[in-house]
């Protein structure tokens, strides 16, 4: 048990110092999911004008390029409405299920 | 190549004239030298991206993983061990009033001394008060077990590629094990033990990779909804385990019925293409769980079973990320009394004169494999799980089983039933018995079991709370769930876990937690075999092959990196 308690200490302390630094951080990517759908997929799906586009059409790298420095250049006036908070939510959503992001484990 | 010197100088003479205007006009000269330094630059790129662009189309394969090293502290409580039987009392009555076994009245026979050898049931004998069949126990101990620390690494390899546009291939390798062992045979002190087919993924082996999954998916077939995946299952770490996991959702089926590697096929349709409610898919499954033939004698005809197939449907009902709604509905046919596996014998199971002859720590590695079908296994049920914006998760699942025994038996049992031993003889060495080929019950058995837990946010991750419980006759496919003291949504009674998850970052994560189990019936997870009141095995009224647990805790704690 002592020895189980003292890795128990070490963990808590590796816990203590660790790094949170993360490229998208601080969004809520559930509603950055009801936004995207609310309002990306009006244009975002095939056939329309924006052409269909997922989290999974980029890598999370390329998300954060494109949300913090392309910033929708194609066609700004599309994010006009969002808030400061609500692009950080659709970036975490992006960002969580990007093409290099986990993935659910099934078939099909 | 030549298109992309033809972009770069097009976009150099393109500049806009007043950026050029700015500046002294330049000599040809000094044109010509910018335009052969930027030919120059565009060559070195345009090497690079072919290495790049050569890398790729030759990685057929997209590799991903993780790796978990854990240690859990482990108490057993009143564990109990028997030496017993059940037994036909009747035919023993019958026998040793026929005077098979001698004279009772002579305290030379061996009767008598058969009887003096066990007051009890002599007891009961001349009140004529012996049951028609009933468990006949011969000895009994009860002790703790505390192993404070085992250490474990858990190594697994994602594999990806692209067949075609409508086709793709998954795999995973894995690695688990215990520190300091890499013999991948254990001694079959519990049913966790046995070192098989659908169970080594969760259960402790040795220090090289097994195909854990193996599959392709092949969709939109046809440009229908219609996909066909076939191989070895994504079967075990299915839904809710993945909020304890702290992971995507790792399988498929149930993993509250389901925590087992299959291999089998799958087809599937997305419904939702139809009804727009997001992820609503329905499945037939379809997976072969022992062959009976191949690699058991069948050249020397020593065969006298049948395959165990399984099928059933498993339908998403709503999956869009914040509601799941899952429903399970499988058969097991002709399930087997056992599967084919790799045993350490316990010494105490061997007869006397071969523990006498085995030098001390050695034990005979033996393949077992089953030699009987027992019956068939349904088992069904409904899950829901919830993701709130806040980050609240929460989830409850129902499952159900229902046996239905054949009557058949093997040597340690029928379906949730034990085998019927009868008295063959008393020798100097004590009763020699064997069984007579029935079983306890033949009775249909409904099994059923609750889990439920929350996730909620907490400083620096999250905190959860689970609990499950188990009935007498709950027999879910789950053996192969990585709990060390045993998979614990096959137990037969209570689970509670807490657990906290520190996120380190978004592919590190420290996990510690504890697990407590009060186990009221024996035999959890093992469709051989009837389940007990564990209090009638600590009174004597029952016997188990196996030591029965009580109580037990496990205490954890696990670093997680994924890569």
């Amino acid at each position: 048990m002592q020895r189980f308690g003292k890795l128990i200490a070490i963990l808590a302390i590796v816990t203590l110092c660790a790094s949170t630094a993360l490229a998208a951080s601080g969004g809520n990517a559930k509603k950055g999911k009801y936004l995207f759908k609310k309002n990306c997929k009006a244009c975002h799906v095939t056939g329309a004008e924006g052409k269909a586009v997922t989290p999974l059409s980029k890598t999370q790298a390329q998300w954060d390029r494109f949300m913090d420095g392309d910033k929708h250049k194609a066609k700004p006036e599309a994010w006009k409405d969002f808030s400061a908070q609500d692009l950080k939510d659709i970036q975490q959503f992006l960002f969580d299920h990007a093409a290099d992001s986990d993935q659910p484990e099934t078939c099909g | 190549m030549k298109k992309v010197i033809a972009i770069g100088l097009s976009m150099l003479f393109a500049a806009p004239a007043a950026v050029m205007a700015a500046d002294p006009a330049p000599t040809v000269d000094q044109l010509r030298q910018q335009v052969q330094d930027l030919s120059k630059k565009l060559e070195d790129m345009s090497d690079r991206v072919d290495k790049n662009e050569k890398k790729t189309a030759v990685d057929r394969i997209n590799w991903y993983g993780d790796l978990r090293v854990k240690a859990d502290t482990l108490h057993y409580k009143d564990v109990t061990a028997t030496q017993g039987v059940f037994f036909d009392f009747a035919d023993f009555q019958n026998k040793a009033l026929a005077g098979a076994f001698g004279n009772p009245a002579d305290p030379t026979s061996a009767i008598a001394g058969f009887m003096q050898a066990n007051p009890e049931l002599a007891a009961a004998f001349q009140a004529g008060q012996l049951p028609a069949k009933g468990y006949f126990v011969m000895g009994k101990q009860s002790y703790d077990i505390n192993n404070d620390i085992l250490y474990t690494t858990r190594l697994r390899l994602g594999m990806k590629a692209d067949v075609a546009k409508n086709v793709n291939f998954s795999g995973r390798l894995s690695m688990y094990k215990n520190w300091g062992d890499s013999t991948g045979v254990k001694v079959m002190d519990n049913f966790g033990a046995v070192s098989q087919d659908g169970t080594n993924s969760g259960n402790t082996s040795g220090d090289w990779l097994r195909v854990e999954r193996a599959y392709f998916d092949w969709k939109d077939i046809g440009d229908s909804n219609f996909y066909l995946s076939i191989g070895r299952r994504p079967s075990t770490y299915g839904p809710p385990g993945q909020y304890r996991e702290n992971e995507m959702r790792g399988g498929t089926p149930s993993g509250h019925l389901v925590n087992f590697n299959f291999d089998g096929i799958t087809t599937g349709y997305k419904l939702s293409e139809h009804t727009g409610i997001e992820g609503q898919t329905v499945r037939f499954c379809y997976g072969q769980g022992f062959e009976s033939e191949w690699g058991n004698g069948e050249l020397f005809n020593e065969i006298n079973t049948k395959d165990v197939h399984l099928g059933g449907f498993n339908i998403d009902a709503i999956n869009d990320g914040t509601n799941f709604l899952q429903f399970t509905l499988f058969r097991a046919l002709d399930v087997t009394d056992g599967f084919k596996g790799l045993v350490a014998v316990p010494s105490s199971f061997l007869p006397a004169s071969f523990q006498q002859a085995m030098f001390p720590g050695f034990n005979m590695i033996t393949r077992m494999q089953p030699t009987t079908n027992i019956g068939d296994i349904t088992l069904g049920g409904v899950g829901f799980a919830r993701e709130e914006m806040n980050g609240v998760n929460y989830f409850g699942s129902f499952g159900w089983t229902q046996t239905d025994p054949n009557g058949k038996t093997g040597l340690f049992g029928g379906l949730l039933s034990d085998p019927v031993y009868q008295i063959q003889d008393i020798t100097a060495d004590g009763p020699v018995i064997a069984p007579n080929g029935m079983t306890s019950s033949n009775d249909k058995e409904n099994g059923y079991s609750v889990y439920a837990g929350v996730q909620i946010p907490a400083p620096m991750g999250k905190l959860g709370i689970e609990y499950n419980y188990g009935s007498q006759y709950w027999i879910p496919f789950t053996q192969a769930q990585d709990d060390m003291i045993g998979g614990k949504l096959a137990t037969r009674g209570h689970v509670g876990e807490a657990y906290y998850i520190f996120d380190i970052n978004p592919n590190m994560f420290i996990k510690l937690g504890g697990l407590y189990y009060d186990y009221e019936y024996t035999g959890s997870g093992s469709p051989v075999g009837a389940p007990q009141k564990v209090s009638d095995i600590q009174s004597g009224k029952g016997a188990s092959m196996l030591p029965v647990i009580d109580k037990a805790w496990d205490a954890y704690a696990s670093l997680t990196v994924k890569f």
